[in-house]
């Protein structure tokens, strides 16, 4: 077979994952909306804290950051977290629980990729949807304070490049999670405790750099800031030179880490799968 | 009623029983819940290592309020958790028409079906968080603080349980509303903080409209500020006895629309 016949046949197998995804992204849109207004509803409680935080703190910054600086920060930290964030662990967990990951075995594919691009359907929705409009509230927010535009292409090319490696990893890592399906019934407290963990680790909740500065050094090494820290800080212009180069290898770093991971993983809870399957 | 606790007493024990089926599943369950409250419990901490007071309220004020949020909260977790499988699988699914058949009362059959383990992990750092807080701000507890709190304990609970009931209701009519009662559950998370740094119309909402500001920032009021308790109490059980019975009669109007969505 030639390499162009592999390549079509290749997007014509996962490709239609990536239209069943879109449709039931469309279908269940109602679900998708709520949990964006919940995210919003978030960003704003997190938004009276900071500024209580900041008329608290009488001078105009807070730890280096300026109140248009969290503000920037939060709506797109949240943001990043909502693009990033995937149903791949609840999706593959309850397919072992009731055994249908079966119908994904039988076929000749891989079954990480099925799920990856099952969910690029969802993501190109949400990238068009919310994802862009925010970006553009930021900016708009940005000129009212400042007055003038400071939207820097460059910048927020790298942040793209640095989004879609925080989602890639962010797929690996949920996959390792969800084959934690084998093991434990209760995935939906799996399931809150890897969100607290990623939000807290990730700098969600407080940027790293608040956090004493040996606690920030590691916790900027460990591969949750590449979830969402590190484009967000990309596109603060937080990091340049060097340190955003040293940000997206570590990035590169652990998406390769977390891709072979997955994989031994997989691998060896395929031979349980046995025990479980319906 | 008796009929009621003896069957609840059933359901409880078969609980235990599953318990201690899948112990790691409980440990997991209470842990991830405990550990999301102690990010937050952190964020609060880094945040007081920086500015002396927030808004006026001192840190463990701050802690107190924090702290009392969790007890309502994991309480109603902990007894009404099954509200959410209405609204997310059950009536989508087919399987609500079980509790239409049973000679129980559905919504209570409902609640009881469901004993959550996992809201230890709320309910058990509310209580340290509480205690501490407590100790820290000298607050003394007499009988009457100790009324004040289980009767604050009891309106915060039945608001949490009774906007559970309201929109689990909902998918009575459009199968699914899961996500519809997850916004506003999530709304809670503004109660946690005390009201006052908020701007005008979002300490409305959270005090007339969704209030939970009487889950914790108004009763706190009356053991760290002294404040009379009247207010938390009186308007606080009034707004949990109003919103008590609109979902009631939610429920019960969905039960008379509902339409089986079983195949």
């Amino acid at each position: 077979m030639s390499k162009r016949l592999q390549k079509n046949k290749f997007l014509k197998t996962y490709g239609a994952f990536t239209r069943a995804g879109v449709m039931d992204a469309v279908a269940y849109k109602m679900n998708f909306i709520c949990f964006f207004i919940g995210e919003i509803f978030y960003c704003f409680v997190m938004y009276f804290i900071w500024k209580a935080v900041f008329e608290s703190s009488g001078s105009g910054t807070f730890m280096s950051f300026s109140m248009t600086d969290m503000v920037v920060y939060l709506f797109l930290s949240n943001i990043t977290m909502f693009f990033t964030d995937t149903d791949s662990t609840y999706a593959i967990g309850e397919e072992i629980k009731d055994g249908s990951i079966v119908m994904r075995l039988i076929k000749p594919i891989q079954v990480d990729l099925s799920y990856l691009f099952y969910e690029l359907g969802n993501k190109s929705l949400v990238m068009s949807t919310v994802f862009f409009p925010v970006i553009i509230g930021v900016e708009i927010y940005k000129y009212n304070v400042a007055g003038h535009i400071a939207f820097d292409i460059g910048k927020f090319l790298l942040f793209m490049l640095s989004i879609i490696l925080s989602y890639l990893l962010a797929f690996y890592l949920n996959l390792v999670f969800g084959y934690m399906a084998f093991f434990l019934m209760n995935l939906w407290g799996l399931n809150i405790l890897k969100g607290s963990i990623i939000k807290f680790f990730s700098g969600a909740i407080i940027p790293l750099a608040f956090f004493p500065e040996i606690v920030t050094k590691i916790f900027s090494l460990m591969p949750f800031a590449s979830l969402s820290y590190t484009p967000v800080m990309i596109y603060m212009g937080k990091y340049t030179g060097k340190d955003l180069l040293f940000a997206m290898g570590l990035q590169v770093f652990w998406l390769v880490a977390f891709f072979f991971i997955s994989k031994v993983v997989w691998k060896w809870a395929q031979k349980r799968i046995l025990v479980q399957g319906g | 009623m008796r009929r009621f606790f003896r069957l609840y007493k059933t359901f409880v024990v078969q609980y235990f029983k599953q318990l201690m089926e899948y112990r790691i599943d409980f440990l997991t369950g209470a842990l991830s819940f405990l550990i999301n409250q102690l990010t937050n419990i952190l964020f609060i901490s880094i945040i007081f290592d920086n500015i002396p007071a927030l808004s006026g309220f001192s840190r463990y004020e701050i802690y107190f309020i924090y702290g009392f949020s969790l007890l309502p909260k994991g309480l109603d977790h902990l007894l009404t958790d099954n509200l959410w499988k209405i609204a997310y699988f059950i009536v989508r699914k087919g399987d609500f028409d079980k509790y239409l058949t049973r000679p129980i009362n559905p919504l209570l059959h409902v609640i009881m079906e469901l004993f959550q383990f996992d809201a230890l992990g709320e309910f058990v750092t509310g209580i340290v968080l509480l205690t501490y807080a407590s100790i820290k701000l000298d607050i003394y507890f007499g009988p009457v603080q100790i009324l004040v709190l289980l009767l604050a304990i009891i309106i915060g609970t039945l608001i949490f349980t009774s906007i559970k009931i309201l929109f689990a209701a909902l998918a009575l009519w459009i199968k699914r509303s899961g996500s519809i009662l997850q916004i506003f559950y999530m709304s809670s998370d503004f109660a946690r903080y005390p009201v006052t740094i908020y701007s005008k119309p979002v300490k409305f909402i959270i005090t007339y409209i969704i209030p939970f500001g009487f889950t914790a920032y108004y009763p706190s009021t009356y053991f760290i500020r002294g404040n009379s308790p009247l207010f938390a109490l009186g308007i606080g059980g009034l707004a949990a006895a109003i919103l008590f019975i609109v979902s009631i009669t939610v429920w019960n109007r969905g039960l008379s629309a509902y339409e089986s969505a079983g195949s």
